[in-house]
């Protein structure tokens, strides 16, 4: 069985002005499906930038990404849409949700790029909302809810699209130590009861430690150690 | 994707921001409506002129004079070049000529011009005016086959005649009613009747006739005077010609008719114009000024001038004179609708700049749709929704005050026809907005707004997701 993610010799270069700085030097690793993987590692190591790149948010400079048997690397504007429509699901520190809009609103927000039809679109909201624990605040906009529940709003919009990989990038950053602990095992239970591929970015190692597959550990562009955790220990 | 979810974005978005797209779309209601008014000012000007032209079949009238003049030259005042084709004169507009016209197919009614200034008399007022003189034939053709009151004449030598509206007013006759403004006018006496009353009526027409014996014998007095001894034809109305459009001429328009050869048989001795005084000179008796050639079918225009002209008649055909006049109207209509679209550009710039705002604000936000899946194609869909929405508005609202800005317009041009122009005014179309300048008006709205709406578009689609998620 391949696996579901594949990075060979990923590169990453950044002009800035004159010079060139590099973010990724030779990355390659691979995620089986199922996996829950946390990338740790000192701040400009690379991390969220490879994230971005599995998630179709940023094209890499060089090198091989294969995720669900594609080559992201050969994939043009159009088709990189698609694989985050379809494939990827991600979540970020800041939560990103569009304040505008209510919660259900904001978790329909992919399916309507999907063209689903509106019925179905609330009823898929409504029931990922209530899978993220959030039966209650269905209605509230993103300002009339706590870092948590907004976090949790959008771990659900990721899920819209019922998506093989959930990118997580720093998902507890800005929440508080016990509303981190209250995400963190909404994500095992996601790993666990749906057999949800997981890839997450963080700097609460002991956490990391506990609850994933594997931890990568990321410096200066690279990968340069991985650690077994805890999680089927 | 869905069309209808893009465009609730578009709808939301434009919500959101209700004062901005409020203002934006103001721009652009503010350069349709100037174009639409004054587009449809153009196009009513030209409508005008061109139902003039129609409502006296003069499309189909061609005037043919003996000479080749050069009309061109006359106008520019050369007088010495238009005399010298005088010279040229080949062939006498006589009853043969009359004849091999009418044998033509495509002529429906060929006769000679008989007009010429007289005096009437009617109801105890006096006016001058000009007599024309038509066939009984011409019954059948624009403008005679509509009367106003009243019926066309019963033969070529009835001693009937048919008056014109405008004539009624000189007479001081306002028909019962009729322009209840002219009789507001307390400058003048009016009297009021029915127009059936006036069918059938007795009017005096008088001639002048050069009296030469008087002039011989007529003394110191009379000498080096010409003396004119008046003569009174008497004519029943037979009918009165309707209110005329309102850019009609008068020379058409006004006036009276009688029947062709009763216009011929009367005495008289008049120059209508120095034309006529120049050509009467060696004119050969029998022969006519001009003469009137109506043809069936506007199409056969062309071919009957040329051959015409190739059996040396001159030839002016009215129709002409429109083409002329309506490359005039397409000068002024491209120079008004210009002035318009100045100010859709104006507008255009306002959406513009409203939709880099805009973008500006919600870059994170179109970060996050690129991030959940949306497509470039879905993101510059949904701007240009928004452009779209703003031009349909514009458009639809703008039209509206356009016709709005025409109907003041037009009531305070027609308050002020009606005090300068005495008898006839008071409902003219000054403007007229036909359906196809509305839904271009609009279309054009909605054209500019979207290629207004092109770069903000294409920009929005290119939002880097990376960074416009950075975190604050
Ligand atoms: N758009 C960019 N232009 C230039 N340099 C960039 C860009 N994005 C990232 N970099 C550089 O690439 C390197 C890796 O950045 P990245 O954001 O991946 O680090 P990170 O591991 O996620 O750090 P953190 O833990 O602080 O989030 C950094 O040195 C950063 O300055
Ligand atoms: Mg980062």
């Amino acid at each position: 069985m391949s696996a579901l993610v594949e990075a060979i010799d990923l590169h990453k270069h950044y002009q800035k002005g004159k010079a060139e700085v590099a973010a990724l030097r030779g990355v390659s690793f691979a995620v089986e499906a199922g996996e829950f993987i946390s990338l740790v590692g000192r701040s400009g190591s690379g991390k969220s930038t490879l994230l971005n790149i599995i998630g179709g948010l940023d094209t890499p400079s060089s090198g091989e990404l294969r995720v669900g048997g594609r080559n992201l690397a050969a994939m043009d504007r159009e088709l990189l849409a698609r694989h985050r429509r379809t494939t990827v699901g991600m979540i970020f520190q800041s939560f990103n949700l569009i304040p505008s809009r209510t919660a259900l609103e904001n978790v329909a927000l992919p399916m309507i790029f999907a063209g689903m039809e509106r019925p179905v679109r609330s009823r898929r909201a409504a029931e990922l909302l209530d899978l993220v624990g959030l039966d209650q605040r269905h209605t509230h906009k993103p300002a009339e809810l706590s870092g948590g529940e907004a976090q949790r709003v959008a771990i659900a919009r990721a899920l819209a699209n019922d998506p093989a990989i959930l990118l997580a990038d720093e998902p507890t950053g800005n929440l508080d130590s016990h509303t981190a602990a209250g995400i963190l095992e909404l994500l095992a239970r996601l790993n666990q009861e749906r057999a949800l591929t997981i890839l997450m970015v963080t700097h609460d190692q002991p956490s990391a430690e506990r609850l994933s597959d594997r931890l990568l550990h990321m410096l200066d562009g690279g990968i340069i150690g991985e650690e077994r955790g805890g999680r089927r220990a | 994707m869905k069309g209808s979810d893009l465009l609730q974005f578009s709808l939301d978005n434009l919500r959101r921001t209700r004062l901005r797209t409020f203002l934006t779309t103001l721009g652009v209601i503010i350069g349709i409506g100037a174009l639409v008014a004054m587009v449809s000012f153009g196009t009513g000007m030209q409508r005008n002129i061109t139902e003039a032209f129609t409502a006296n079949d003069l499309f189909t009238t061609i005037r043919v004079l003996p000479v080749r003049m050069d009309i061109e030259q006359v106008m520019a005042g050369n007088l010495d070049g238009a005399m010298s084709g005088m010279q040229k004169r080949t062939r006498a507009l006589n009853d043969t000529a009359i004849a091999l016209i009418a044998a033509m197919p495509e002529v429906a009614v060929v006769f000679p011009e008989i007009t010429f200034p007289v005096k009437i008399r009617f109801g105890g007022q006096e006016t001058s005016t000009t007599l024309r003189s038509v066939p009984v034939a011409m019954g059948g053709y624009t403008p005679y086959d509509r009367m106003g009151w009243g019926g066309f004449f019963s033969s070529d030598s009835a001693a009937e005649v048919i008056l014109s509206y405008g004539l009624l007013s000189r007479l001081k006759l306002t028909l019962d009613g009729e322009d209840e403004q002219a009789r507001t006018d307390s400058s003048r006496v009016w009297r009021r009747v029915k127009a059936d009353s006036l069918i059938g009526a007795e009017v005096e027409v008088i001639t002048s006739v050069l009296d030469l014996g008087r002039m011989m014998s007529g003394g110191l007095a009379a000498a080096g005077q010409p003396s004119f001894t008046e003569h009174v034809t008497r004519l029943r109305v037979a009918g009165i010609r309707p209110r005329p459009h309102a850019f009609s001429n008068e020379q058409v328009q006004g006036g009276i008719v009688v029947p062709l050869l009763t216009g011929k048989r009367m005495p008289r001795f008049a120059f209508n114009n120095m034309w006529s005084l120049l050509s009467r000179g060696g004119r050969p008796t029998g022969s006519y000024e001009a003469l009137y050639v109506r043809l069936n079918h506007l199409q056969d225009l062309p071919a009957i001038r040329k051959r015409l002209q190739e059996l040396n008649f001159s030839v002016f055909a009215l129709a002409d004179q429109l083409e002329e006049i309506k490359r005039g109207f397409l000068m002024v209509d491209t120079a008004l609708g210009a002035v318009g679209t100045i100010a859709l550009v104006v507008a255009a710039l306002g959406i513009i700049n409203t939709m880099v705002m805009s973008i500006l604000e919600r870059t994170r936000e179109i970060g996050v749709m690129k991030a959940v899946g949306a497509s470039e194609r879905q993101i510059r869909t949904i701007f240009f929704f928004e452009a779209g929405c703003i031009g349909l508005m514009g458009g639809m609202l703008g039209v509206l005050l356009g016709w709005l800005v025409s109907r003041l317009a037009n009531w305070i041009a027609n308050l002020w026809t009606l005090r300068q122009g005495g008898g006839v005014g008071g409902d003219i179309e000054f403007f007229y907005l036909p359906p196809w300048l509305i839904g271009g008006a609009i279309l054009f709205a909605v054209g500019v707004s979207l290629a207004a709406g092109y770069y903000p578009a294409t920009r929005a689609a290119r939002v880097n997701p990376v960074e416009a998620l950075r975190h604050d």
